[in-house]
């Protein structure tokens, strides 16, 4: 069992969030609000899940809907509860990936809103509400890489709704590492995965333009990605300026951006937004302004985001002094090689980027990455977020825990939680682990000093 | 004891104590390799035909120790036992390990293995699981290639297409045999207990498929028809990848029911499909591959023309069964994924059903039974009998 | 006791208490009795078939039939049968509450959502895990660490205020969970009630398994603490109806079984089928004394016909 007060009763807010990233928070609302709207605007819906294939689905003419982040969302505004209901009375168990129980529970509502069957557990109103929210989807389009049950989880929606809505997949090969020359970015295996991805993109390309009868604008993706790629380097930009001690910003205000760069269309506005989050950083590390008051650890974090707890945690670390700067989920995911597109000929670089999913690399590869971003961004610390019902992203910790311990003597903790069901969270044990490894990291720097 | 007994506990033996059969293998082929390989669609043939010793990493039932240190507590039991082996230097009787199925907790195992036994190829041979794909032929047709190229490579020679022809006649013949029993089973003939049908099987997974078809042509030569008595008919589904404890399997026909079928990977599911010898062996194992979903659909590929749930609900039609217990593992995601569908299924037939959950460690039998007979209890108004 | 025969008896063992109850041919319950054990107790049992057998004013030779059911069903002697506590807690709730469709079962050591028809046959049921969460056993945690005696529990409950973010997935945290609001200075009242939603909550996800049906009748001891019930009713939206004696109608399905096999003039043996043959048969009855009783009684063997009485209506 977990216990949280609601209001924190010890000392005030230390966080001090990007003021840059609320206008993100604007377009993502006015983002779902079209897509709610989109069938009475005559628009078709395709429903995906895995790597952001929204620039093409843009140019396909269609509105698009991430599973994930339709899941993270009711998540994040704590109304995931009636689609999990739904979800748990449809059979699907309580271990199993919170996001796709999430939102298979919401496909299990909207086929029941259709064909007008009251769900007993879940009340009228949330299913009527869940249900006339999430327009009903004319495709399924699957684009999961680095785990397993993303693939069977849209194979599940396409069974949930009697298979009567048309489906591709996209298959992505595990960057195991086999040869002696595989690597991040190099090796056969990368050059070959890469291109067998792209060659499925063009497959899905005719594939929609016989479905949708729609003519697919190139020049429109190419469009997109420009400002795509562009919003990504602003975006990398930014990040490296978070190497910055004290850190201008931290790994919740880079959270807070996830929902542009993942799914936002490409335009004018989308890079305007990444530039002003990026010239804020700069600002601040021009007036030495920090994310975190009083910045004492700096700290890495490994784990997908608990989305019920960004506040509160973001408030808890900041409590503690430690700014939380850098983390495999935003450094390492989301555009984030955008020298790899080619704008004008943007598949290939988009494959790639398929494929970089952070759950895609054999732990090799993302020891590398860690320690590398742990040097970078000099940190003291890592907190793991066991992520409950995500075993892609939990599978390598153990062993990154134990590499960046053994080659950098950087020590880290675990804690418990998930990315949509908050009943996994356990505060008293980040609470008193987060304390522990603080107290290990003074005395190491006593001793040192 | 007879000799067909004689065989069947030569079976058993190796099924429960692998580890010691693995080393007599050694013994008595000091130059050979053992190849562990994960379930459950690595074709075998192909490291028989090398002379290498393939064998399907069991889960070996120990408790899980210093894996746990490796793994987090929410994978499968399997995958957290198999941690547990290299943690521990249980996984040092095997040379190598080949991966072939891309399940995320299978391959989070994989990599222990991989930073554990660093001296060890762990080698991961993706077939591609999306197959309804226009290019699925083409792409498993690649990795039965690769990995034909990569066996020979841990073997240290050439794989003969006729070797290659010669051990995929054995498997089949071994499979075939299986089959047999697991056919005559599911029409009324339950001369061996679900235990031993365990055992056949899982030391089939183990063994060279010659010597495990002659220990069991021995057994089945002493067969004696039983017919089912009037307990409940159950079919069992599920339990991807492992065995099941042998007690669960006791206590479900201590309550009151016989198993009638199953589509265990410890059961069916292993035999299920076999290689077409007509074709040229590489062409065999590629369409094996595929062949085996719709022999025994699964829920880790995806097909969307080929339904679990359809394939039970028939298989529950051919061996008269009156109720299924799904045995799940406890954090099989796939498993997690489809039972709605089964389920759905199984209830629109009006098939009652039981789902029970697997765990590595401790199995609450007491509580297993409570449920179990309160399904038997339900069924039992089915029967004309009763009313 | 002048009533005539047949007599039934049902008796339902289970992890911390031993139930009896006599039915009359009718289906009537004559009497019964609750006896509250440390743990499964022979002689808990035995205290509590004694308790019913003499509040009905018979003896075991004028019984026609006994079944047991509950953890300890094979440890009952003399039962000629043994069910599920699924199938006689269905089968007793709606004799309880004739129409139930939903039966909810809160026991000390695990919880049980069960759907049933008409003549109170299981259609579906679903049971927590081994975990303890959602049942008894969580109460009592609640009651140890706010320091308050368990059948005060719900009162207090009731009075606090439920915001408090609490989830429940695993009662071994929550000792120290608890403790911890109480570092907060969290009222115990708000800590009582959250926890009561909280518990709810996970009895919602049990139901959701086999689906929300209703009417919806909660059973076992903790359908003894209004505070649960009230929780519950909000949780599921509508109205839970108790019994008036919600922890023996495990018991009274037992002996309502046993009537049901007499009915159809066979001997409770031969209810089903082949019955003999396929069924885990009690135990050869054994000596008892009481003299090594150690249950404790708390219900007393009642001399008269109980009434069931309407079901108490709360919540929704």
């Amino acid at each position: 069992m977990t216990a949280t007060l609601n209001t924190p009763t010890t000392t005030t807010d230390r966080t001090n969030r990007l003021k840059s990233t609320r206008q993100g928070g604007r377009m993502v609302a006015d983002y779902w609000e079209d897509l709610f709207t989109a069938r009475e605007r005559g628009k078709q819906i395709v429903w995906y899940n895995g790597g952001a294939l929204n620039p093409i689905f843009q140019a396909a003419g269609l509105a698009w809907c991430h599973g994930e982040a339709f899941a993270a969302r009711l998540a994040a505004q704590g109304l995931e509860g009636p689609a999990q209901l739904a979800g748990a009375e449809h059979g699907y168990n309580a271990e199993l990936c919170s996001y796709s129980r999430t939102h298979l529970g919401c496909a299990v509502l909207t086929v029941q809103g259709d064909e007008g069957i009251n769900t007993g557990v879940v009340g009228a109103h949330d299913q009527a509400e869940l249900a006339a929210r999430l327009p009903a989807p004319d495709f399924f389009v699957n684009n999961y890489a680095g785990c397993s049950t993303g693939q069977q989880w849209d194979e599940i929606s396409y069974r949930v709704f009697d298979k009567e809505v048309p489906i591709f997949n996209i298959s992505h090969p595990f960057l195991w590492g086999n040869k002696p020359d595989a690597g991040y970015l190099t090796g056969e295996e990368w050059e070959s995965a890469s291109y067998y991805v792209r060659d499925q993109l063009l497959a899905l390309i005719t594939w929609l333009e016989e479905r949708t009868g729609n003519p697919f604008d190139w020049d429109m993706l190419r469009e997109s990605m420009t400002y795509i790629k562009r919003a990504a380097e602003l975006r990398r930009e930014g990040l490296e300026l978070c190497k910055a001690k004290p850190a201008p910003a931290t790994f919740w205000d880079w959270i807070s951006a996830i929902a542009p760069i993942n799914f936002l269309p490409g335009n004018q506005e989308l890079v305007d937004y990444f530039e002003s989050v990026r010239d804020e950083i700069q600002d601040r590390v021009d007036k030495g302004i920090s994310g975190v008051e009083n910045e004492k650890y700096r700290v890495y974090f490994d784990g997908i985001m608990n989305w019920n707890k960004l506040g509160f945690l973001s408030r808890k670390f900041a409590e503690h002094g430690v700014a939380v700067l850098a983390g495999r989920y935003i450094t390492n995911a989301f555009w984030q090689e955008p020298q790899l597109i080619d704008t004008d000929d943007p598949l290939l670089g988009m494959a790639q980027h398929y494929l970089l999913c952070p759950t895609n690399h054999g732990t090799k590869t993302l020891d590398y990455l860690t320690l590398r971003d742990c040097e970078e961004y000099d940190v003291d610390g890592i907190v793991f977020h066991s992520t409950r019902t995500c075993r892609a992203f939990t599978g390598p910790q153990r062993l990154l825990a134990r590499s960046a311990q053994n080659n950098l003597g950087i020590p880290s903790i675990f804690f418990e939680g998930d990315v949509a069901d908050a009943s996994f969270y356990k505060e008293e044990i980040l609470e008193s682990r987060l304390a522990a490894m603080l107290e290990g990291i003074d005395v190491k720097r006593t001793q040192a000093s | 004891m007879s000799r067909g007994a004689a065989a069947l506990e030569a079976l058993r033996a190796v099924a429960r104590d692998p580890r010691s059969h693995i080393e007599a293998w050694r013994s008595a082929h000091p130059e050979g390799k053992v190849l562990g390989v994960l379930p459950m669609n690595f074709p075998r043939e192909l490291a028989h035909a090398a002379g290498v010793m393939a064998v399907i990493v069991p889960d070996d039932q120990q408790p899980v120790t210093e894996g746990r240190a490796f793994l987090p507590e929410f994978y499968c039991g399997y995958t957290r036992n198999l941690a547990d082996q290299a943690a521990t230097g249980r996984f040092d009787q095997y040379d190598g390990l080949f991966v072939a199925d891309h399940c995320i907790q299978l391959l989070g195992s994989a990599d222990v293995v991989r930073a554990l036994e660093p001296d060890r190829r762990v080698f991961l041979g993706q077939l591609i699981s999306s197959l309804s794909d226009s290019w699925a032929g083409q792409k498993t047709a690649q990795m039965m290639s690769l990995l034909r190229t990569e066996v020979e490579s841990f073997a240290g020679t050439t794989i003969d297409d006729d070797a290659l022809r010669a051990s995929i006649a054995s498997f089949n013949r071994d499979r075939d045999l299986m089959r047999q029993i697991f056919d005559a089973r599911a029409g009324g003939d339950v001369s061996y207990s679900p235990v031993d049908l365990q055992d056949i099987v899982a030391s089939a997974q183990i063994m060279d498929p010659d010597e495990h078809h002659a220990l069991l042509s021995d057994v089945v030569a002493e067969r004696q028809f039983l017919p089912r008595d009037e307990r409940i008919r159950v079919h069992l589904s599920g339990h991807l990848c492992h065995a099941p404890r042998r007690e669960l399997l006791e206590v479900i026909e201590e309550v009151g029911a016989v198993i009638v079928d199953d589509d265990l990977w410890t059961g069916r599911r292993y035999l299920q499909a076999g290689m077409d010898e007509s074709l040229a062996p590489m062409d065999a194992l590629a369409k094996w591959y595929a062949g085996r979903n719709t022999a025994l659909p699964c829920p880790t590929r995806v097909q969307h023309d080929v339904d679990w749930d359809a394939w039970l609900l028939d298989a529950v039609k051919r061996s008269d069964a009156e109720a299924v217990v799904h045995l799940m593992p406890k954090f099989c995601e796939p498993h997690m994924l489809f039972y709605p569908e089964l389920r759905r299924a199984l209830d629109e037939a009006g098939v009652p059903q039981l789902l029970i959950e697997t765990e590595h460690e401790g199995i609450p039998l007491e509580s297993f039974r409570t449920r179990l007979e309160a399904l038997i209890e339900r069924t039992h108004r089915n029967r004309p009998a009763y009313a | 006791m002048n009533t005539p025969g047949p007599f039934y008896l049902g008796v339902d063992l289970g992890s911390t208490t031993a139930k009896a109850v006599v039915i009359d041919g009718e289906g009537a319950i004559v009497s019964s009795s609750t006896i509250a054990m440390g743990a499964v107790s022979r002689a808990g049992m035995h205290k509590a078939v004694d308790a019913a057998l003499d509040g009905a004013g018979i003896t075991n030779a004028d019984l026609s039939g006994t079944v047991s059911t509950g953890y300890g069903r094979r440890l009952v002697p003399g039962a000629q049968r043994t069910f599920t506590e699924i199938t006689c807690h269905a089968r007793g709730t709606v004799a309880m509450v004739p129409g139930a469709r939903l039966v909810i079962d809160i026991g000390g050591q695990d919880s049980k959502a069960i759907t049933v028809d008409d003549e109170g046959l299981v259609q579906e049921f679903a049971m927590n895990d081994r975990c303890a969460s959602g049942t008894g056993r969580f109460y009592e945690v609640l009651s140890q660490s706010i320091d308050v005696p368990l059948e005060e529990l719900g009162a207090l409950a009731l009075q606090g205020s439920n915001d408090l973010e609490v989830s429940t997935m695993c009662a071994t945290f929550a000792e120290t969970e608890i403790v911890s609001l109480l570092a907060q200075d969290a009222p115990i009242a708000d800590i009582a009630s959250s926890v009561h939603r909280a518990i709810a909550s996970r009895t919602l996800a049990l139901v959701a398994q086999v689906g929300r049906h209703t009417p919806v009748v909660l059973t076992g001891g903790v359908a003894q603490n209004p505070a649960a019930v009230e929780f519950l009713a909000r949780a599921l939206r509508t109205e839970i109806l108790v019994p008036e004696h919600p922890q023996i109608s495990g018991a009274y399905g037992a002996a309502l079984l046993a009537r049901d096999a007499d009915h159809r003039g066979r001997p409770v043996v031969d209810d089903v089928a082949g019955a003999d043959q396929l069924f885990p048969r009690p135990r050869p009855s054994e000596p008892h004394s009481c003299g090594s009783c150690d249950g404790t009684l708390t219900g007393s063997g009642t001399s008269s016909t109980v009434d069931l009485g309407l079901p108490i209506r709360l919540g929704g």
